[in-house]
């Protein structure tokens, strides 16, 4: 134990819920001490590996690896970090640097619709959350303030006050496929963090198409901004601080954080409030590793509950070409869907799920289908031409319910830390295949309406996942079935906060990098006692 | 007649919402907008014209008044002729001499009947603000507003504009637009040791500490001369020229607020006059232009073993501007960039390091949060080595000097505050030959 450090709140994480909280306690006036396990990133780095790398479709390349604070990656293969029980594997992506997974996405930041709060009363399934739509209204306006989103109105989500800018302008893609798909089915602008205009000191969108791995000039908001913000609003940001260990007292009141740093050498700090906010995998990891005598099956876990209920969005996707050159990778990467299958009585019978187009440029993955299909010279390049033009693709974010037996655990297999690696319980039910199944006769009318040919769905039974990681450490009214309250705060433990979505009891359909800012905001105005 | 063209055309694009609104108050709406009144009167998120921006300068923040209609705190008292030798001499209404932050040298050239179309926008249009804005406090000897009134002895001109009769309506009305209303030479006419722009070389160009403001004479080398004359329109009043021109700094706030806002017959006429201002063809570049982009260094980028600049180009600019400096999708080329064409390489890192943003349209992210002033200037010279004039080139202590807001030049400020710092510093010279003065009465004695 080399040294004690001492703060009024440490916060474990510092991705944009971390982050933001963190900030907005700091402002409070508190003072804040924020450990991250993975090292400081520039942009600029970043745009440098991405340009330099030979697998361009391999998001996560450009992103720096170490086996001290280690994530998943699954290219060129699986580098054995999570490991998987089954009977389906669940292979999330996600990062550990300062500003955490968000470097790294489409900037989607849609709110819930109002009945995604209420599933089980509504429609007999999954379960309600121990708040409504309308206790979050104003942390989702605070936090797309603070994130610059902007989107149409029409999108399902009520709102109190706009948002701060106009929508993005839309692509000639997403023009198409109003004009197509209309009166049929409804597609609207994507309610994204993007700037449509200069604000908060960052450029509107120019249409890089390079939202992932990397927006090249932070015309998209993501967490290393809310890492910056935080440090200007006076928190202390230790990188590469590898938290291993909560420590508590009799009563349960957590009193230090253990970390290591990248030598090895461990480090204790203490404070009067924990917030946790690392995500859905590694918080509940932390939480087992923290096991004590008091507590033998790790903190906040006297519900049994901790590390159950994951859920994230499993997708299917139809690709095929349309009729028309509709020029796909022009603008942002993800910039319409489709709302109409969120909600409705259905839900009792199948999952609901939300229609995504991509706007990605197709030239990498076409070039590797000619090439592999024996295509050369003039005639490599002729059809190169013709699909890129034509090809897109769309796919589901589709709600799973939440399932005790999906989960993550400890390995008894260990890091280079030492510290165990996660494992995983999971599998789909029913209520997501027959999701699908609907899924798949809209995906088909959509490339009717399109004039689709050359028509591929993804294999059936086999969803890719959205790294949305949630319901590990769900939040609930009763104790007894959840592991934290309706502020985030731990059942268990009166100081201990989370700031993940790993509390959100429910996926729904979208995107949930937006109401875990907004849950995290909420929290801090708890611990601020202004909830 | 160019100028009621100008007028009727103003008032059909507003005519739905300023229906009520006579000729007069019209008129002075417009002429408040040319003479960019409220970028200074106006602070960032504030009421219009209530005061209250701080305007640095070396000698202490200068900050502006409340110019509405507020008995109390604004110029709701003022007669027309008070507000008259306010705007074109200096001096309040209580006699107090301004601070020559207020641009009253450049009004001073102002018609009658402009100043009584101002003053009656300002007393009928204008909300009353009723607060005033932290009062200026120079230190001393700055602090005694009288001692301006032997500045204004030396360099204040008050003539009015008088149109020549050598040139048509459309030359003329351009010429009082540039002198009385834009004050295009308080930035671009380098000045003398004694800080008074020097006439003979009118707008031949002028360091204002951080941004360059070039020489905008008909010169066709060192100036303007080989724009076209829709070209400048396009860059006046949206900050393009559509040929490898693009305004930043202080340029694009006065197009954004002022310039952009003119009608088109008085574009036209301010662009007529302006291409006729005589050539100076001091402060060209050097004219080592590259005549191509450099060839692409993909491989060298990969392998790690391209030179500095080209890699700081390829994280920091190429998304955007393309690996050859094409540009493209509105985004401007870099090849031949007028900024790249410069005599000095300031402007070109003054963008990197505060970024581009125009009201609307695309912006450029600011770099200085994001490369230390070496990789600055490692890139800026592999920008004019490549894209345009080889022989300009700055070092790592320039760009220090610029990230701190200029050399200690006393020109810093000019950009916004007209002549603000060259008064100050007027008036040191000046209580200086007063103090000498004094005491050599007194040996005398």
């Amino acid at each position: 134990m080399a040294d004690t450090l001492s703060a009024d709140v440490v916060v474990v994480g510092s991705g944009i819920c971390g982050s933001l909280a963190a900030r907005k306690l700091a402002r409070e006036g508190a003072s804040v001490l924020m450990l991250e396990a993975g090292p400081r990133i520039r942009r600029d780095d970043i745009v440098r590996a991405f340009r330099t790398s030979p697998r361009k479709g391999d998001l996560i390349a450009p992103y720096p690896y170490s086996s001290l604070a280690p994530h998943p990656d699954y290219h060129p293969e699986d580098n054995g970090y999570l490991l998987q029980q089954g009977p389906y594997p669940y292979k999330p992506e996600y990062l550990r640097v300062v500003g955490g997974t968000t470097w790294h996405w489409a900037a989607q930041a849609w709110r819930y619709l109002p009945n995604d709060f209420r599933i089980r009363s509504l429609y007999g399934v999954g379960r309600d959350w121990p708040i409504s739509y309308d206790d979050l209204e104003p942390y989702y306006h605070e936090a797309e303030v603070l994130m610059g989103v902007s989107g149409p109105v029409n999108n399902g989500s009520p709102r109190a006050k706009p948002f701060p800018m106009e929508p993005v302008a839309p692509s000639y893609l997403e023009q198409r496929l109003m004009t197509r798909l209309a009166p049929e089915f409804e597609v609207i602008t994507n309610t994204t963090a993007r700037n449509s205009r200069a604000y908060d000191g960052r450029p509107a969108c120019c249409g890089n198409n390079n939202c992932m791995p990397i927006c090249p000039i932070d015309a998209q908001y993501h967490g290393g901004l809310a890492a910056d913000a935080a440090e200007a609003a006076g928190v202390t940001l230790i990188p590469q601080a590898v938290a291993y260990k909560l420590e508590h007292d009799e009563s349960g009141r957590i009193t230090a954080v253990n970390y290591y740093d990248w030598d090895k050498v461990s480090h204790r700090v203490t404070a009067e409030t924990f917030i946790l906010a690392a995500n859905a995998i590694e918080i509940p990891r932390l939480l087992f590793l923290s096991a004590s005598d008091r507590f033998p099956d790790g903190l906040a876990n006297s519900s049994g509950t901790l590390g159950r209920n994951l859920m994230d969005h499993p997708s299917s996707s139809i690709t095929f070409n349309v009729d028309e050159d509709v020029w796909p990778g022009r603008g942002p990467q993800s910039p319409a869907s489709i709302q109409k299958l969120r909600d409705g009585d259905f839900r009792s019978e199948h999952a609901p799920f939300r229609i995504d187009f991509s706007n990605s440029s197709r030239v990498t993955s076409i070039t590797e289908d000619l090439i592999k299909a024996g295509y050369f010279g003039a005639a490599l390049e002729r059809e190169l031409r013709a699909r890129t033009a034509r090809e897109i693709s769309v796919k589901n974010v589709l709600e799973q319910l939440p399932d005790p037996d999906n989960r993550v655990m400890l390995a008894d297999e260990k890091d280079a830390l030492g510290l165990p690696k996660p494992l995983f319980s999971y599998s789909f039910d029913d209520y997501v295949h027959r999701g699908m199944a609907a899924s798949r006769t809209a995906f088909e009318r959509i490339a009717e309406l399109m004039g689709g040919t050359d028509i591929r769905h993804s294999p059936e039974g086999k969803y890719s996942n959205n790294q949305h990681i949630t319901g590990t450490l769900s939040m609930g009214a009763d104790p007894a079935d959840s592991v934290t309250d309706a502020v985030g705060r731990a059942h268990d433990h009166e100081n201990l906060y989370m700031a993940s979505t790993g509390v959100m009891p429910t996926v729904a359909t979208c995107n949930s990098t937006l109401t875990g800012v907004a849950l995290a905001l909420r929290s801090a105005d708890a611990i601020l006692g202004r909830v | 007649m160019k100028p009621l063209l100008s007028l009727a055309a103003l008032l059909l694009a507003a005519a739905p919402a300023l229906a009520q609104e006579s000729a007069q108050v019209a008129r002075g709406r417009y002429l408040a907008t040319a003479a960019d009144c409220g970028a200074c009167h106006t602070a960032p998120g504030g009421q219009p014209f209530a005061g209250g921006l701080p305007i640095g300068t070396p000698l202490g923040e200068i900050v502006s008044t409340n110019i509405t209609p507020s008995q109390a705190h604004g110029i709701g008292g003022y007669s027309l002729e008070q507000f008259s030798r306010a705007l074109r001499e200096g001096v309040r209404a209580d006699g107090a001499n301004l601070y020559p932050a207020m641009p009253y040298p450049s009004y001073a050239a102002m018609t009658d009947e402009d100043v009584a179309a101002l003053y009656a926008y300002l007393q009928e249009a204008v909300d009353p603000v009723e607060d005033s804005p932290p009062p200026t406090e120079l230190p001393f000897p700055f602090s005694v507003r009288a001692s301006m009134t032997g500045w204004n002895l030396l360099f204040l001109d008050d003539d009015r504009f008088t149109p020549d009769p050598g040139h048509d309506a459309a030359w003329n009305r351009g010429a009082y637009i540039a002198r009385a209303l834009a004050h295009c030479s308080t930035c671009h006419t380098p000045r003398n040791a004694l800080m008074a722009e020097d006439g003979t070389r009118a707008l031949a160009g002028a360091s204002l500490g951080t941004w360059y403001a070039p020489n905008i004479t008909s010169d066709p080398v060192a100036g303007i001369g080989g724009w076209s004359a829709e070209a400048l329109k396009r860059y006046l009043a949206t900050g393009h020229s559509g040929e490898g021109a693009q305004a930043a700094g202080p340029m694009l706030e006065a197009i954004d607020k002022s310039l952009g806002k003119l009608t088109p017959g008085d574009m036209d006429a301010l662009v007529t006059w302006l291409r006729d201002v005589p050539p100076v063809s001091e402060g060209a570049a050097p004219g080592r232009v590259a005549q191509a982009a450099p060839a692409s260094a993909d491989l060298a980028l990969m392998a790690g073993t391209a030179p500095e600049g080209a890699q700081l180009y390829a994280d920091h600019c190429a998304t955007c501007h393309q690996p050859t400096g094409a540009g493209g999708n509105g985004l401007p080329p870099l090849l031949h960039n007028a900024a790249l064409l410069h005599p000095t390489a300031d402007n070109a890192a003054m963008a990197m390091l505060d970024g581009v943003w125009p009201e609307h349209g695309q912006s450029m992210p600011a770099f200085a949060g994001v490369m230390d002033d070496a990789e600055i200037a490692t890139l800026t010279n592999w920008l004019f080595a490549g894209f345009g004039d080889a022989g300009v080139q700055l070092d790592a202590a320039r760009v220090a000097e610029l990230r701190a807001g200029g050399a200690p030049s006393p020109l810093i400020g000019l950009a916004r505050t007209g002549v603000a710092v060259a008064g100050a510093v007027i008036l040191l010279v000046l209580l200086g030959l007063a103090f000498w003065l004094l005491r050599r009465g007194r040996r005398r004695a």
